[in-house]
Order: C-alpha cells, then sequence, then structure tokens
C-alpha cells in the first residue's frame, strides 16, 4: 500500500504545468480599463479644494476673526494646562496613528496577533 | 531579486498598475486552470473561462485583499467559488453523473501510466474529496488554509482529505504497484 508522502508526491507530480498559451493574454484583455488619472493629479486637486476651501471659510468668518479671539482666550491660561493640552493631542494623534498603521500593515498585524 | 505577491498586489493598489497584475496570473495561472480542471472532470474549456473569471474578480476585488492568508488562497478560494456558483448553475453538485461514472470506471478506459492513472482516479473521487485532495495533497495546501478556500470546518477538510486518500490508494493498488 502506497504511503501518504509518496501518494501526495505521486499526485504533485501527476499534475502538469499548464503552459500559459494566451491565457494571461485573454484576462488582461478582459480587465477594466485602468484609471487614467495619475495619483500626484489626484493629490493635487485634494489639496487644491483644502486650500479653496480654507480660503473661503478665512473669508466667511470675518478674516478669520474666531482664530484671533481663540488664540487672546488661549493666551489667558496657565503654561502648564496648555502644556498638559498640547501633550493629550498628541497622544489622541498618536493612537490614530498606530491604529491606522496596524490596520494597514499585513506584517505589524500578523506580529500583534502572535501569542507567547 | 523577484517580487513577492504581496509586492505585485501593493503595486496594483497603489498606482492600478496592470503589468503587476498580469504577472501575478502568470504565476497562478497554472495551479488555477489546474484546480479548475479537476474540479470540472477535465473539462478543459469549461476550466479556462472559470479561471478567467475567477482572476477577473479576484482583480476587481484586489482592494479586499487584506494579507491575512497567501495569496495563493484567497485566489484559489476565489476560483472555488466561481466554480460552485456554475456548478450550482449546471444542477452538478446535486450527484454525480452515474452513467458518466461507470464508463469511467471501465478498465478499457483507463489509459496506462501510473500519471493518468492517477488523474484518473482522481477524478473519480467526489467532488469534497476530490477538491481536499487537490487542494491539500497536490498543491500544498494546510489543512487550515484548504479549509478557508473551501470554506468548510477544519474537521471536514481532514476527514475528506482522509477518506480521499484511502481511496486513491485502494483504487491505485487495484490497478497494480506502480
Amino acid at each position: 500500500m502506497t504511503d501518504d508522502e509518496t501518494l501526495d508526491r505521486q499526485l504533485r507530480e501527476a499534475m502538469p504545468y499548464i503552459d500559459d498559451e494566451g491565457f494571461t493574454a485573454r484576462v488582461m484583455a478582459s480587465l477594466p480599463a485602468a484609471r487614467r488619472e495619475p495619483r500626484w493629479l489626484r493629490a493635487m486637486i485634494l489639496l487644491g479644494l483644502g486650500i479653496l476651501g480654507s480660503g473661503v471659510a478665512y473669508l466667511i468668518s470675518g478674516g478669520g476673526r474666531f482664530i484671533r479671539e481663540g488664540m487672546i482666550q488661549l493666551s489667558d491660561f496657565p503654561i502648564w494646562l496648555l502644556l498638559v493640552f498640547a501633550f493629550g493631542c498628541g497622544l489622541v494623534v498618536g493612537a490614530f496613528a498606530v491604529i491606522a498603521a496596524v490596520r494597514k500593515t499585513p506584517e505589524v498585524r500578523d506580529v500583534a496577533r502572535l501569542r507567547f | 531579486m523577484e517580487l513577492t505577491d504581496a509586492d505585485l498586489v501593493a503595486r496594483v493598489l497603489a498606482n492600478d498598475d496592470q503589468h503587476a497584475f498580469g504577472e501575478l496570473v502568470r504565476r497562478h495561472q497554472s495551479s488555477v486552470r489546474g484546480l479548475l480542471r479537476q474540479l470540472t472532470r477535465t473539462d478543459i474549456a469549461l476550466a479556462d473561462d472559470l479561471a478567467q473569471e475567477a482572476f477577473l474578480r479576484a482583480y476587481k476585488k484586489l482592494a479586499s485583499f487584506r494579507g491575512e492568508a497567501r495569496f495563493s488562497t484567497w485566489l484559489y478560494r476565489i476560483a472555488y467559488n466561481c466554480f460552485r456558483e456554475d456548478a450550482r448553475k449546471r444542477k452538478e453538485l446535486v450527484g454525480v453523473d452515474e452513467e458518466q461514472l461507470q464508463a469511467e470506471r471501465d478498465p478499457q478506459t483507463v489509459d496506462a501510466g501510473l500519471r493518468h492513472d492517477l488523474m484518473h482516479a482522481l477524478s473519480l473521487l467526489p467532488l469534497n474529496e476530490r477538491t481536499a485532495v487537490v487542494l491539500c495533497c497536490q498543491n500544498g495546501f494546510s489543512h487550515d488554509e484548504a479549509a478557508r478556500v473551501l470554506e468548510i470546518p477544519l474537521g471536514t477538510v481532514k476527514t475528506n482529505v482522509l477518506r480521499g486518500r484511502e481511496k486513491l490508494k485502494r483504487t491505485l493498488a487495484a490497478w497494480g504497484p506502480n
């Protein structure tokens, strides 16, 4: 009786390599057209819209009056409170950045899943 | 240095690089078409149509590939789903064609040589056992990976592989010591 290893090896050897013979070309021809616009163009459009939106917001808000008032209010706060506020903001942003990095990077995600 | 599958996938996703996807197709076309030929009982035209559909689906759904499993595992799952949908349409999953099976069992139709005998014996297995054997024994997938591809419990995969192997051994033993 054949053992498992021999059977598996025979099965692998019995499976011939199938020559491409135009298969890849047929698949490629059936793919939907690639995106035309390059990534830098999309980035520029987003940046332009961001600047435009900021400009409109600045004008509507009376020349950035609310920013000046906000800065004046902040300057009244004690320095230690401002430091704590800045540190807290940094922590929150950092936490979001780490979560985003873990979600986007398979290697990091796999390491995070390891059980010791 | 040759790019890994993950590198190629990243290129496709980042730049919509169809050349990178073409390389993925070239790398995996033989195994995917081979799997589908086994599943369709060597209906080459149907298997190739299903393989083309599988690669097209893979391209469209590539963003959903999160790299948790090997690219080939993910791709095989899509290929298997293509086969299942088609088989459902053709009512193939309801049961095997007994008349065809009987003709295949006729010793006079058996090709000479171990390779042909093996492939023939493989084609006689029930679909669930055949699929499990092709994935695990022929393509080197782990039981866990095969369970992911087939979306069935791990224990079922193990049972199907075990039964398939035993049947193959019995069939081959009856045909002679090759």
